[in-house]
């Protein structure tokens, strides 16, 4: 099987010109729904590290083409914004299937080992700024150039998500408490922009300096910008350290002064906090919809029966973000 | 219960322990992180046997002073809140959802940072 990889990839490569022996493949731990593999290709000239970025066919209904992923890429990083650079693309009826190859970018992406291990000591104080500046870049893209995005107002995903979540006919009372008290929000201040959609440690690459690439774009959507930061500053991105709002390494002060620093849309705290009540309703969810594509046997999977018991974890954030104050 | 020790939950120690000291350091990296998942599914399990029916009374009791029916479930509360039959600035409603929350927790991951902050 990896041998017949090897031979589409290096069909695919030549291609757009590049030309060379792929070796090393290996399976990467991913998303939950992507397929990813590093490989190396060498020809006489040089070794150079990839990534290949393949859609299962099984992705939940919230995503998007991976192959748009790719197209999402190329335009943010002429806006400056630090992402892979992207190699190939291949369309759904490839012999690749729908997936894209990017160059590898060294550092690394798991939450626990950024927050634990000595390497990234000195980058974490700098991580919520630079993060802040980053996806401010991806906020300030023109949306023009991507009408083939989901439009995704406040409202309406709201809305979406509240009846996917009651299609599961699974009851909670804190998700319909949540969703009374969310309805009351103002969600409206904002300019329409390209939203990552899970923006977090897990799909960024960090290393010694600090932030190196925003990866993982499935979620993209044009909607409120608020969303990408309300998500980074939620209880469920923070890794058991509680105690540093953004994504458990950082303040809020800083990433908000990064993304003030590039921003056109000039944010303060107290707009952020019903953005992170919708997070983690939202991430609620989407663990059922995980959950449940086990439990219909679209998948089987261990990581996605497990998940269905993360959704109590987003119910005690959301009590705690709306009764005890969340701090 | 007619059966003998190991009872389930000890049954489910085992093999925690097994694929812990036995299995975990001979799987490459990407099936170790698959295993850990597993772990922590197979504890979820055993504090369910072991602290599930404590948990559920505790909340069952504080529900009886909400839900004026005899139907005492997270269904009919949910269905209360939905229809707007209950007051949201409530705080024994809050206390209630509180209370439901932590109990569920306490046997998917009592080591969620939100519950041991609220614990203490």
């Amino acid at each position: 099987m990896q041998e017949e990889l090897a031979s589409s990839l290096s069909k695919k490569l030549l291609e757009v010109g590049i030309e060379g022996k792929v070796s090393n493949l290996e399976p990467l731990t991913g998303g939950a729904s992507k397929e990813i593999w590093k490989f190396e290709v060498s020809n006489a000239k040089q070794t150079t590290k990839m990534i290949l970025r393949r859609g299962s066919g099984i992705e939940g209904p919230l995503a998007i083409k991976t192959a748009d992923e790719a197209r999402i890429q190329k335009e943010v990083i002429k806006a400056g914004a630090p992402v892979p650079i992207i190699l190939a693309v291949s369309k759904n009826e490839e012999e690749l299937g729908d997936s894209y190859i990017m160059h590898f970018v060294e550092g690394e992406t798991i939450a626990r080992k950024i927050l634990r291990d000595k390497e990234y000591k000195k980058a974490l104080p700098l991580l919520a700024y630079q993060c802040g500046e980053a996806i401010a870049k991806v906020h300030n893209v023109d949306i023009d150039n991507f009408s083939f995005l989901p439009k995704k107002p406040a409202e309406d995903q709201l809305e979406d998500l509240y009846a996917t979540y009651q299609s599961f006919e699974q009851p909670s009372p804190v998700f319909e408490y949540a969703y009374l008290w969310l309805k009351e929000q103002d969600f409206s201040n904002f300019q329409e922009s390209l939203v990552h959609g899970d923006f977090r440690l897990g799909n960024i690459i960090v290393n010694g300096e600090g932030l190196q690439s925003i990866i993982d774009w499935e979620l993209a959507h044009i909607g409120n910008p608020l969303q990408d930061l309300g998500w980074v500053c939620g209880n469920s991105w923070r890794f058991g350290k509680n105690d540093k709002v953004v994504g458990g390494f950082g303040e809020l002060e800083d990433l908000l002064e990064g993304y003030n620093s590039i921003s056109k849309l000039k944010v303060n705290k107290e707009m952020v906090k019903c953005w992170q009540v919708f997070g983690t309703f939202r991430w609620g969810v989407i663990c059922l919809i995980q959950a449940y594509a086990h439990l219909n046997r679209t998948i089987n999977s261990i990581e996605k029966a497990a998940i269905g018991r993360r959704v109590s974890e987003t119910e005690i954030d959301i009590v705690d973000l709306l009764f005890l104050g969340g701090e | 219960m007619i059966f003998d020790r190991p009872t389930s939950s000890e049954l489910i120690k085992a093999v925690m322990d097994f694929l812990d000291t036995k299995i975990k350091d001979e799987l490459p990296p990407h099936l170790a992180f698959k295993l850990r998942i597993t772990n922590n599914v197979l504890g979820m399990v055993q504090r369910e046997i072991d602290q599930g029916e404590q948990l559920s009374e505790e909340v069952i009791k504080v529900m009886s002073n909400i839900i004026k029916s005899d139907d005492l479930t997270t269904k009919e509360l949910s269905n209360l809140i939905k229809n707007g039959d209950l007051d949201l600035s409530d705080e024994e409603l809050k206390n209630l959802l509180i209370l439901l929350s932590k109990n569920k927790i306490a046997v998917d991951n009592p080591n969620y940072s939100t519950y041991k902050k609220l614990i203490k």
